[in-house]
């Protein structure tokens, strides 16, 4: 049986059921690299230029994880999922990145994805990824349609139950029955919202377990995926117009809905040196200056972040809107 | 309505030609400065690369000497450069100034979108005034970039340094005044000529150092710390493909009709980059692998941060073809003893690596 790696890093957080269910359904194993680990990340951070983003060397760490435990590592370029709207370069220039600075990786399964050049060109891509594991185009059609359906599965899954993407993937794979996020819901002290891309959010490692801390400290956590599309699409037209990015709306959407509504207080969460969060998290940044509604704290990712420094910020944060919280409290009776 | 622009390299000067033809009100912002820069950082983001600091101190100076219409480059592709635009016109607005943003979405729109905004811009002058005003600056901007190529040549044998940078100056004084085609003619056949005669090593066989990167950076003396007459100095000669007037040529002209200069270079870069990810970073790896044979050595420019760049310069190292690369991050911090130290171990280590191949 031909074994498949996917790295546990990315876009794995967004399309995983997706993949998985494509690949066996073409009769292939999926291996997925471990949860990032210290060493992982370093590994990866020394194959590539100082100035690359951590989400891109933790990500290299990951296919490192994986070399010699499969035969073809997958790697998708996706360039734009939706009309004229654009993915960031280094995703785009993915595939040619690790083949370059990874030359003893497996062979790397690589797929066009680029919805501006037509649904002819996307099938042909997507049959073409097909075509190392079947030669009956039928087969692939079939695999695509059941991969569809997954992944519609997931995202409907992820915005009814409130549940985060790696509880999700835990449930469709069976190896966890994960509770619905409701235990700690009746003594939560406050919501926040944590915004970001999922790598990131996810991430236990490089975000030194985040929204488990929140938790703990007995608020709920809400985060993108918890958001209708609706909701989020509404929330980039009133804000910005139109989206920029391809994933305009975990940052962007997010942050906008939740500054205006149900949260208590927003993190957004970015990485050191990524392009496009640059850009987007200053837009929410802006907006929560001009509402003066909601507080908003940015949280900068590096590799170097040191866990006593996350956790401190985090706690004053929480302080001050308990204390926010308090004094609304009061004003009301 | 006052029209104002950002600066990159010496395109400020066709622009000038242009306005001053349909009689436009513009205030050309002073060329950048640590003013500039300053004002630039102040304002922005922090994570913003270096070309989005200083066009927007351009444009800060530019609405303070009372410019109420900025121009900018922007439009859908895939660098974050589409998006700034949106973001220089809401921070001018948050500093007090009422300023309309217009964005010049030259990829997508090509030569008749960017012919529609003059128009707007001129008040709706009649076609054929926005043709002949268009022209005209395109030869001004030829007229430069002419003279560019040779100052190139020269600075690295002439036996006064400096001498092609001052006459260079003076050349861009005289175009930017000259107004009507035979003036024009007349300056650059007079400049060449002059450069030409400028007293040279014509023994000295220069080092051939080629400079890729990002667009802007390579073309803004100021972002760079002036990169190429500092090589000049040390007696490199400096080839760049990057041309304004090139990529006008081709982009405005060309590549609507099938045409596209770029293909060589796509195609050298192929067998290590397989699509474009962006702004230049597909033609950084072409240019390496296109041009090993050519070069002794290549700089590569990009601003701190640019996604695109830094996907190239990871790809850089493992082309077949080798020749030695050093890449120059550009941001505020840039410092020029930094800059001239490292272009000094570049150049003695492409000197120790033609002496080899000679005795060979």
């Amino acid at each position: 049986m031909i074994r498949i790696g996917i790295p546990r890093a990315l876009l794995y957080y967004q399309y995983y059921p997706m993949w998985k269910t494509f690949f066996e359904e073409l009769g292939a194993e999926v291996v997925v690299s471990p949860p990032t680990t210290q060493v992982m990340l370093a590994s990866g951070s020394s194959r590539v230029v100082a100035d690359t983003c951590l989400p891109v060397k933790v990500f290299l760490g990951h296919i490192l994880a994986l070399v010699g435990k499969c035969d073809y590592i997958f790697v998708p370029a996706i360039r734009s999922v939706e009309s004229k709207v654009y993915n960031c370069s280094k995703f785009l220039g993915l595939p040619d990145l690790t083949r370059a600075v990874i030359p003893e990786s497996p062979p790397i399964l690589d797929i066009d994805i680029d919805i501006n050049k037509g649904k002819r060109n996307l099938y042909q891509a997507i049959y073409q990824l097909g075509r190392h594991l079947t030669w009956y185009p039928l087969r692939v059609r079939r695999a695509s349609q059941a991969a569809w359906q997954a992944h519609l599965n997931y995202h409907q899954l992820m915005s009814s139950r409130n549940l985060t993407p790696p509880q999700v993937i835990e449930r469709i794979s069976g190896t966890a029955e994960a509770e619905a996020n409701s235990s700690y819901l009746i003594s939560a002290q406050a919501t926040i919202a944590v915004i970001g891309h999922p790598y990131l959010l996810y991430d236990e490692h490089v975000n030194h377990r985040l929204i488990h801390r929140l938790e703990q400290a007995h608020n709920r956590v809400l985060t993108p995926e918890m958001l209708s599309t609706e909701e989020l699409q509404s929330a980039i037209a009133r804000l910005v117009g139109r989206a920029y990015w391809t994933y305009e709306e975990e940052v962007v959407g997010a942050g906008a809905h939740y500054l205006q509504s149900g949260a208590d207080g927003v993190i957004g969460i970015i990485a050191f040196g990524c392009g496009p969060d640059s850009v987007m998290m200053d837009v929410v940044r802006q907006q929560a200056s001009r509402l003066k509604a909601t507080p908003f704290m940015s949280l900068t990712l590096e590799e170097h972040t040191a866990e006593a420094g996350i956790v401190t910020r985090l706690e004053a944060f929480l302080d001050m809107i308990h204390r926010r919280k308090r004094s609304q409290v009061k004003t009301c009776v | 309505m006052r029209i104002g622009i950002p600066h990159m390299g010496n395109l400020y000067i066709p622009v000038k030609a242009l306005f001053e033809r349909l009689n436009i009100d513009y205030v050309i912002p002073p060329v950048n400065s640590q003013r500039t820069l300053s004002l630039g950082v102040k304002h922005s983001p922090e994570g913003l690369c270096i070309p989005f600091k200083l066009t927007l101190g351009n444009l800060i100076e530019a609405a303070e000497l009372g410019a109420d219409t900025l121009l900018m480059a922007g439009g859908y592709g895939i660098c974050r450069l589409g998006y700034y635009a949106k973001i220089q016109e809401q921070i001018i607005r948050d500093l007090g100034y009422n300023c309309e943003m217009v964005q010049l979405g030259v990829s997508e729109q090509k030569l008749f979108g960017l012919l529609k905004v003059i128009k707007r811009l001129s008040n709706y002058a009649p076609w054929s005034r926005i043709i002949s005003a268009f022209r005209f600056g395109l030869a001004k901007l030829n007229a430069l970039d002419k003279i560019e190529r040779v100052v190139q040549k020269v600075r690295p044998i002439e036996r006064i340094k400096g001498k092609a940078n001052w006459l260079f100056a003076k050349a861009i004084k005289a175009i930017d005044k000259a107004d009507d085609y035979a003036t024009l003619k007349r300056v650059q056949t007079d400049y060449i000529d002059q450069l030409n005669q400028v007293t040279k090593d014509n023994q000295a066989q220069p080092l051939i150092v080629g400079i890729t990167g990002e667009f802007y950076v390579v073309l803004e003396p100021f972002s760079n710390l002036d990169v190429e007459s500092e090589l000049g100095k040390l007696g490199v000669e400096v080839r760049r493909m990057t041309f304004i007037s090139e990529w006008t040529k081709f982009s405005l002209f060309l590549n609507p009709l099938g045409m596209n200069e770029k293909d060589r270079i796509h195609k050298a870069a192929l067998p290590y980059l397989k699509r474009d990810i962006g702004g230049d970073g597909w033609e950084s790896v072409g240019e390496k692998v296109l041009h090993a044979k050519e070069y002794d050595g290549l700089v590569h420019l990009a601003p701190f941060t640019c996604m695109p760049e830094i996907t190239a310069q990871n790809i850089m190292p493992s082309t077949k073809e080798n020749i030695p690369v050093l890449t120059i991050l550009c941001d505020e911090q840039i410092a020029k003893a930094g800059v001239l130290t490292r272009l000094e171990a570049f150049v003695d280590l492409l000197e120790c690596r033609r002496r080899k191949c000679n005795n060979k």
